[in-house]
């Protein structure tokens, strides 16, 4: 029997090469042509088919020795949809509670002040997501409304991707217009003022191998109209504020623990003078049982703004000059600490609770020195969550 | 596809997995439903029974395979061949005492065997002599793991082992970077193996006289038969062969199988990696 199939294929030896290449290639190619055979991306980028719905819970409170200061309590439900292959749309809801007081100025808590910066706050966004092939394009809106702050913004973000997936670039632009209405403002009252504001955004996503992705983004902010705090003594702030900053992200998987690791930088130049630099880590740690544990440790320095007066209240203040005794825009450095746990349940259910506590000091800053004569500043967030997807 | 199935994925959370494993055995059950040639609601039975009669209407999916069949009969010179299954209902290998058909009873069913002689299209196909039939069973199983690989990696699933009965599809590495290491099968011991092999988004097929067989008077009649003579193939133990998707190694193999002598000369002309046994059980390599 050898010998007779032998004889078949002799009898086809005379065929030249480049007709047998030609059949080769044929059959590569009607191999790449089957139905499912490459993945869409390649031939069109097609949208998440899972539906995600979550609710929030964040808990907030910050203090300084013998004084608690604010808290805010905030609920907030989130909600994915895919519309077909290639249409998604997504948009949550929060509400926040705010009770408490912000410093009048540096640090001392006055009655006077307690109106802080609102008592509530509800907010509304939702976000189209159109899939082309090899590209998306994303449509937003955003709604914020406080007693004494309306903000309307809309932001546009278009992706494409590289045909392997691997390479990801964004561009986006968002607008946001604000009006701020303190009728109770400590040093007048604020009528109807105005700030509007435009974001650009260029990124780039980079897969570099199996097991490790870097992401980068600039982005540039320019904002113009009231920024002043309506509830600080004498704070006058520029009336133009340009912001850019730059954001890394690298997520590293380990296989051997089944973790991830994940550090993020972000630089930031405020047109305040506000500088800073931002350093985070977090090791998400799957461990049996469907739980992931994630401890995360951040580091952030800043420099002081440059109309930022050091106490004592009111030093440094000029009628109709810039001022502000805000600590937020003092130099400082600043360290969080957080845990996070999450377990996966049956139903394809999530829940997760975290803990984050943040330390603020003058003299933990890094590359300059911190400003003098304010009380250490506290903070610690709670948040619990639950998703559903399906 | 009465075989071991299975899938692993690593590198992602067990939720995200599992959603990615159910649907790509969800669509492995639906090719296993569609093309067998077992079941009398497959697309495989609708055509056989209207050999000879009408053309039957087919969608997208068939034609396309119809197509990569009709590519593979002219790669192979008539070696690989859809049509050839026909060839099962004078080789039973089930069948006690075993008994080599005579060269009369295959050469009656020489006239339903032929790949050339049916009629299709992009839309229809049709088995022009009564008692033709087709068979997706050299194909469909690669098939469908090239498939399953495609749906985890669209879910996000970077590394992935899709294996249907010893096709193996790999999606990426391991989590950790290094390839994954696949045993080839001894043909003479199913508990041994002969070589591991590396793989990095590539599949691996073995085809080999192993899997049915008769033995009759110190010769072994296995179920690789040759369309052309009607005798099964004899000049290899198995043939392995590494190759970018599971379909293209699993004809690569069938086709090595076939080709006796030069199966090597084949293989590298595809530029394949491949582990070929011989009736001595002596192996030649790619390299």
């Amino acid at each position: 029997m050898a010998a007779t199939s032998g004889a078949t294929f002799a009898a086809t030896r005379t065929e030249s090469p480049k007709a047998s290449s030609e059949r080769s290639a044929a059959l590569i190619l009607a191999a790449l042509a089957l139905p499912g055979i490459l993945p869409a991306a390649a031939l069109a980028q097609s949208a998440p088919d899972e539906r995600v719905i979550a609710l929030r819970y964040y808990d907030y409170r910050d203090w300084q020795p013998g004084v608690d200061r604010m808290s805010v309590k905030s609920p907030s439900l989130y909600a994915f949809v895919p519309l077909s292959d290639s249409l998604t749309v997504e948009g949550s809801l929060v509400y926040d509670s705010v009770s408490g007081a912000s410093p009048l100025y540096h640090d001392a808590v006055s009655g006077a002040s307690g109106r802080g910066i609102g008592d509530y706050r509800s907010a509304a966004d939702a976000k189209v997501t159109k899939y082309f092939g090899g590209s998306s394009l994303a449509v937003g809106a955003a709604y914020s409304h406080e007693q004494d702050y309306i903000s309307r913004a809309a932001s546009v973000e278009w992706r494409t991707w590289s045909d392997d997936r691997n390479r990801t670039y964004a561009i986006g632009f968002g607008a946001a217009k604000d009006r701020i209405n303190a009728v109770e403002g400590v040093n007048a009252p604020v009528l109807d003022q105005p700030r509007e504001t435009y974001d650009y955004l260029l990124g780039i996503t980079q897969v570099l191998d199996a097991a490790s992705v870097v992401e980068s983004s600039v982005t540039w902010s320019d904002g113009r109209g009231y920024f002043s705090d309506p509830y600080k003594l004498h704070d006058a702030r520029p009336n133009h504020r340009r912001i850019f900053a730059w954001l890394t992200h690298y997520n590293r998987y380990f296989a051997a623990p089944g973790a991830t690791l994940q550090l993020g930088y972000r630089y930031l130049d405020d047109s305040f003078g506000d500088r800073s630099h931002m350093l985070e880590a977090s090791w998400v740690q799957a461990l049996p049982y469907g739980l992931t544990l994630t401890p995360t440790i951040r580091y952030l320095t800043q420099a002081a703004a440059h109309f930022y007066r050091d106490p004592p209240f009111p030093q440094g203040f000029v009628p109709g000059g810039l001022y502000t005794a805000d600590e937020r825009l003092s130099a400082f450095g600043a360290v969080t600490l957080g845990l996070r746990v999450a377990k996966e349940l049956p139903h394809r259910l999530t829940i997760d609770v975290a803990f984050n506590a943040y330390r603020q000091r003058g003299d933990w800053r890094l590359g300059g020195d911190g400003s003098p004569g304010l009380a250490k500043l506290s903070a610690r967030w709670i948040e619990f969550g639950l998703a559903k997807r399906f | 596809m009465a075989s071991v199935h299975e899938i692993h994925l690593c590198g992602t959370d067990r939720a995200h997995a599992e959603r990615a494993a159910h649907d790509a055995i969800a669509d492995v059950k639906r090719i296993e439903a569609k093309y067998s040639r077992y079941r009398d609601d497959s697309i495989t039975s609708a055509i056989n029974r209207a050999a000879g009669y009408e053309a039957v209407a087919i969608d997208d999916e068939t034609a396309s395979l119809l197509r990569y069949a009709d590519r593979c009969h002219a790669l192979s010179n008539g070696s690989f061949d859809i049509t050839s299954g026909v060839l099962r209902r004078v080789w039973d290998f089930k069948r006690q005492p075993p008994r080599v058909p005579s060269q009369d009873e295959i050469d009656a069913l020489r006239p339903l065997i032929g790949w050339q002689h049916v009629e299709w299209s992009d839309d229809h196909v049709r088995l022009p002599e009564r008692g033709m039939e087709l068979d997706f069973g050299g194909i469909g199983k690669e098939y469908a793991a090239d498939r399953a690989a495609t749906i985890c990696r669209e879910r996000g699933i970077a590394h992935a082992l899709v294996n249907l009965g010893g096709d193996v599809r790999a999606i990426g590495s391991r989590a950790d970077g290094s390839p994954w290491r696949i045993g080839i099968r001894h043909p003479r011991n199913a508990d041994a193996t002969i070589a591991t092999i590396t793989l990095d988004d590539e599949a691996v097929a073995t085809s080999g006289d192993y899997e049915r067989y008769f033995e009759l008077d110190g010769c072994r009649y296995c179920h690789l038969l040759d369309p052309r003579t009607g005798m099964p193939a004899d000049h290899w133990q198995s043939a392995s062969v590494v190759a970018p998707l599971a379909i293209l190694a699993g004809s690569y193999a069938t086709i090595a199988m076939l080709a006796c002598d030069r199966a090597p000369a084949f293989l590298r002309a595809q530029r394949v990696r491949f582990l070929l046994v011989d009736k001595e059980g002596a192996q030649i390599a790619s390299h």
